[in-house]
């Protein structure tokens, strides 16, 4: 088990180090070395590290345990075949985690991206319209349920389009340098990771990748099936690249805005399915 | 049970007197969840929050000491074990119970700061939360006036199960208790120091909003 999430944390952080690469090829920049991000979490892994003297020290340091523990059962979740409430109500409590971290410190920057993180809360609203629509569709919520009905039956991309427009959403909202990256935007420094340094920062790169691998896997394994190893990874790698693209061709939105944008989507996500489900 | 399919096998159910609560590997989660957090309201200080004066180069800090953080440990502890409690409920009109409890607690958790910014947006949240209390309740009433039981258990094993208009109401009256789109004071309630009391008021609203999703789809 140890190995699948080793394997998760390098893939994860090799996968953001694909999407800054490409976001930066797309607005003509060189970009950094796609495995830059495994370099700053080995070397935030050593830097000297301390508790701001303002910190709730509980709360800052065990954020970051909470960070890569809820994501880490995500995993065993998703490599389990267990139940896509659970994975989901796991991509809920990260907001705990972006709460924690932006409040603990007491800095006013850290604090503005915690109190973006209740704004921006309309993301996981459109994490029902996935669950309404794969349920009514499947009558199962387990992953292995889910796998083996897209056996027998095909992908559920092209069954319930919205259900995985609405999940590509989700993922685009918790994609760094997006237009939903509300909560880590620059004009509050780096949001509420501002004042997490050292060790304590390398912990939430920790987290952030195995977030990053979890979502694409599960995105993957939901909509499309089981495929082989090779497959798999091409399909993540693809979702990424698409993810990158929408992320270097938009501009990040103000917190009301993406509010907003997200809720429109959602009501027309939700029509939509419901037009499927009058149909089916 | 029912919802096997929804949230996985229950592991056991826990029964005091005729309220049986149980955990399946879905809410087992969100309990643990709840418990964490509650030990960190438990065991951990405030933070000194800092603010800059806007024009200048100075800053102050506000902090969080005595009968307040007294108060709000003590309206934070509340409000976890509500939330402990919804997570694992077997009822439906425990749930919505707790539901209320919560929204209660989450008005006490910054009532005693003394900012009259933070005080309006908890009076803000107050009133919706009061309000969503009537959907709630009247889902429930609905549900044991049409079905003749509360318990998720036998919700979950009859054909019928629980009305739709029921589901409806019960989830507004959840939405309500603080998840979007009535959040919006919940935002303005977070600018109030002390960061363990204060996240407590949304980690309950999370839960809520996720158990919520579990029993609507089991019954």
């Amino acid at each position: 088990m140890l190995v699948e999430l080793v394997i998760a944390v390098v893939m994860g952080l090799l996968f953001l180090g694909i999407h800054r690469k490409v976001i930066a090829r797309i607005q003509g920049r060189p970009g950094p070395p796609i495995w830059q991000e495994i370099l700053h979490t080995l070397k935030f892994s050593f830097k000297e590290t301390w508790v701001p003297r303002t910190a709730s020290t509980l709360l800052y340091v065990g954020i970051i345990a909470v960070a890569m523990g809820i994501w880490t059962a995500a995993l065993y979740v998703v490599l389990a075949g267990g139940s896509i409430l659970i994975l989901f109500g796991i991509y809920m409590l990260h907001k705990m985690v972006e709460h924690g971290v932006g409040l603990s410190p007491g800095s006013p920057y850290a604090k503005f991206g915690g109190i973006r993180s209740v704004i921006s809360a309309s993301s996981e609203i459109p994490l029902f319209a996935v669950i309404g629509g794969i349920y009514f569709f499947t009558g199962s919520l387990m992953i292995s349920d889910l796998v083996a009905y897209q056996a027998d039956n095909g992908p559920l991309l092209l069954s319930i389009l919205p259900a995985a427009i609405a999940m590509y959403l989700v993922i685009l909202s918790k994609m760094h340098y997006g237009p939903f990256s509300i909560v880590e935007a620059k004009e509050i420094v780096s949001g509420y990771q501002t004042e997490h340094f050292g060790v304590w920062r390398a912990g939430l790169q920790i987290g952030d990748a195995i977030k990053t691998f979890v979502l694409l896997y599960a995105f993957v394994l939901i909509f499309v099936g089981q495929l082989g190893p090779v497959l798999l990874l091409v399909a993540m790698l693809a979702l990424l690249v698409s993810l990158s693209f929408i992320c270097a061709v938009s501009p990040m939105l103000s917190p009301y805005d993406s509010v907003t944008v997200q809720m429109v989507a959602i009501c027309i996500l939700v029509v939509w399915l419901g037009v499927l489900v009058v149909i089916g | 049970m029912a919802s096997a399919g929804v949230a996985g096998e229950p592991f056991f159910a826990l029964p005091f007197g005729d309220i049986v609560n149980y955990f399946t590997p879905y809410t087992a989660v969100l309990f643990g969840f709840a418990l964490l957090f509650t030990l960190i309201c438990i065991l951990s200080r405030p933070e000194q929050q800092l603010d800059v004066v806007f024009g200048t180069d100075a800053y102050y800090a506000k902090g969080v000491t005595g009968k307040e953080l007294r108060f709000r440990r003590f309206m934070s502890i509340a409000c976890g074990c509500a939330t402990m409690a919804a997570m694992v409920s077997g009822d439906v009109f425990n749930f919505t119970l707790f539901v209320s409890m919560v929204g209660v607690c989450i008005i006490g958790i910054v009532a005693a700061v003394k900012s009259r910014h933070v005080l309006d947006a908890a009076y803000n949240y107050g009133i919706i939360a009061i309000v969503a209390t009537i959907p709630l309740f009247g889902g429930a009433a609905i549900t044991l006036a049409t079905t003749g039981t509360l318990s998720i258990w036998e919700l979950s094993a009859m054909a019928s199960g629980m009305p739709l208009i029921a589901k409806m109401l019960i989830i507004v009256g959840v939405m309500g208790e603080g998840i979007a789109p009535f959040y919006a004071a919940k935002a303005e309630l977070f600018r109030a120091p002390g960061a363990p009391y204060v996240i407590m008021i949304h980690v309950s609203s999370l839960l809520m909003f996720l158990r919520v999703v579990e029993i609507l789809l089991t019954v």
